[in-house]
């Protein structure tokens, strides 16, 4: 299966589930910014959870299918859409050579994930397809794509992927009647974000934690791949201690030395020298990797086992998505 | 060799994720915390717990990522997946031994000190009240230690600096410093592995890749690597980078 790109749109990029083998050497995780959805395209067509997706920053983006696809969709950023109509997400999708995807807009949030049959076929470097365009490593040549740029799937499809390909074939677009309703998963209320109080959350004055916990936070212009910077009631420290650099991850909460917060997202650096308010919980990183500059979000206080539990749940509940769709075309 | 004691490090461990925890060994930039860092994680690798993933070590810390799916499973007592960690770390702390002394490789950079490649050496030079050939000599003559990796893929954080080069940052940070640029900013000295912007008073380069992805190991410098700068010529930089 092959496409091709006619319009890159603002920020494409090949993703997977990121890259975390080399983070000794400081070489950041990456991978897609909402993995949700980018999980739920790929259950959709009998992927596996960490096959290669475009990830899709808003809309604007068209593509030409060189061959027949099977495809899925998810996410938030835009409506994928053909001369005849909308493609429907969540759900295994076949679409003819020859036609002409174009992503149109729908605001509600930032990013969609396009997955393949078989995924993405570009190199694996250091144990990920995942483009980290700094270092120039891993996607479509280290970099986001372009127009003109040709796209080709792995060959090997998975057994659930042929069956579906043996139900959904000919010369028009084609669709099962079932989704497989990623809202499901999701908290209802998509600002809300939960956090576990990160290890130097005592070092801010009680004021500034009071304000971190109650009040909202913007999105600033200055958000990205690498991270967020947060708008709102300054965060002021007690405790003025130098703290070392050490280990940070994605959903770690930075307090900068003018006290504006800084939430680290998939591209992020390894290690960090700020001290950290807060930890966003795992289950709500796909909500964030969704948010856009310009929207405000609360943060809530959960507890680590808290955090845990919601974490485990949700993985059984995919491990459970995949299944159900694997035994559904056996 | 001499005994010098030193205070015996922590072992404190906390939570950083549902998939990390950091274990806190002090609270100072030192050799005898590298050690701590490094032979804790040697130990660590070669007895790892059922879900173990990878570490990050730095200064005086050692992260320990996990998959909590494993870990929960798994025989290791405790109520939960940061219980479960803690306890086997734990375990392996008392039972491993304390401060084995890693031995890191020593890696020679070459250097190509001042004129175009280091437009800012004459810079450091004035504000120590030095030649060039002073900053060269004090840059180059000093056995550094790597004490991490971090900041960007490849980037060594490197203890030694001579106190008599510290220069402040540049006022105006460039727009982009070429990988392999040896810079100086307060009492740290570092080469860039990426082409990035930066303040750092840039006073050479090296044709080395600091980082490479298509290397086995990608990053040139590891933790408790020794490493040492000798300066070549512009026509040997020439020549080693095209290689």
């Amino acid at each position: 299966m092959r496409i091709r790109i006619i319009k890159p749109g603002l920020l494409s990029t090949i993703q997977d589930m990121g890259r975390s083998a080399y983070l000794s050497q400081a070489v950041p995780v990456s991978g897609a910014m909402d993995s949700l959805s980018a999980r739920i395209a790929n259950c959709a067509i009998g992927n596996a959870d960490d096959a290669a997706v475009i990830e899709f920053t808003y809309a604007g983006a068209e593509l030409v299918t060189e061959t027949d696809l099977l495809i899925a969709y998810a996410g938030d950023g835009a409506i994928l859409s053909l001369a005849v109509g909308d493609i429907p997400c969540e759900r295994p999708v076949f679409i003819p050579a020859g036609s002409t995807i174009k992503l149109v807009n729908n605001p509600s949030g930032s990013r969609t994930y396009l997955a393949i049959a078989g995924g993405f076929d570009v190199p694996e470097i250091l144990g990920s397809r995942s483009t980290y365009t700094r270092a120039v490593i891993g996607g479509y040549n280290g970099r986001q794509l372009q127009a003109g740029d040709v796209l080709n799937s792995i060959d090997q499809l998975s057994s659930t992927a042929k069956n579906i390909l043996k139900m959904l074939h000919g010369d028009y677009p084609d669709y099962p009647n079932w989704s497989l309703a990623r809202q499901l998963l999701l908290p209802t209320d998509k600002k809300a974000i939960r956090v576990v109080r990160a290890h130097e959350f005592s070092w801010f004055d009680k004021a500034s934690t009071d304000a971190f916990l109650s009040t909202p936070y913007t999105l600033s212009l200055r958000s990205d791949r690498m991270g967020y910077l947060l708008e709102g009631t300054a965060i002021n420290r007690e405790v003025n201690t130098e703290l070392l650099s050490t280990a940070v991850t994605p959903g770690t909460i930075q307090v900068t030395g003018s006290g504006s917060m800084v939430l680290l997202m998939a591209d992020c650096q390894t290690t960090g020298g700020y001290p950290r308010i807060a930890q966003v919980a795992l289950v709500d990183m796909p909500l964030c990797g969704q948010l856009k500059p310009g929207d405000a979000i609360y943060f809530y206080a959960i507890i680590r086992q808290e955090a845990e539990m919601l974490y485990i749940e949700q993985e059984k509940k995919l491990l459970k998505l995949a299944n159900t769709v694997n035994s559904k075309f056996l | 060799m001499q005994t010098r004691s030193h205070p015996r490090p922590d072992f404190s461990i906390y939570y950083l994720s549902e998939q990390a925890v950091t274990i806190g060994f002090g609270q100072e930039i030192a050799p005898y915390l590298l050690n701590a860092v490094g032979g804790f994680n040697n130990l660590l690798h070669q007895q790892p717990f059922p879900g173990f993933c990878t570490t990050v070590p730095a200064y005086a810390t050692l992260t320990v990522f996990f998959d909590p799916l494993i870990v929960v499973q798994s025989a290791i007592p405790g109520a939960d997946c940061f219980e479960k960690v803690s306890a086997y770390l734990n375990s392996l702390n008392q039972r491993g031994k304390l401060n084995e002394v890693i031995p890191g490789d020593t890696v020679s950079i070459p250097v190509c000190y001042g004129g175009a490649l280091g437009p800012d050496i004459e810079e450091v030079a004035g504000i120590n009240k030095l030649t060039i050939s002073d900053v060269i000599c004090l840059h180059s003559s000093v056995t550094y230690t790597v004490y991490m990796i971090g900041f960007v893929p490849g980037f060594a954080y490197l203890g030694g600096l001579d106190g008599r080069l510290a220069t402040p940052r540049k006022a105006v940070p460039r727009q982009a410093v070429p990988a392999g640029a040896v810079g100086i900013a307060g009492q740290q000295t570092g080469v860039y592995p990426l082409k990035t912007p930066g303040g750092w008073q840039i006073i050479g380069q090296t044709p080395l890749k600091l980082f490479d992805a298509m290397r086995s190991q990608p990053s040139l410098l590891k933790a408790g690597d020794k490493v040492v700068f000798s300066p070549i010529d512009l026509q040997q930089f020439n020549e080693l980078s095209s290689r």
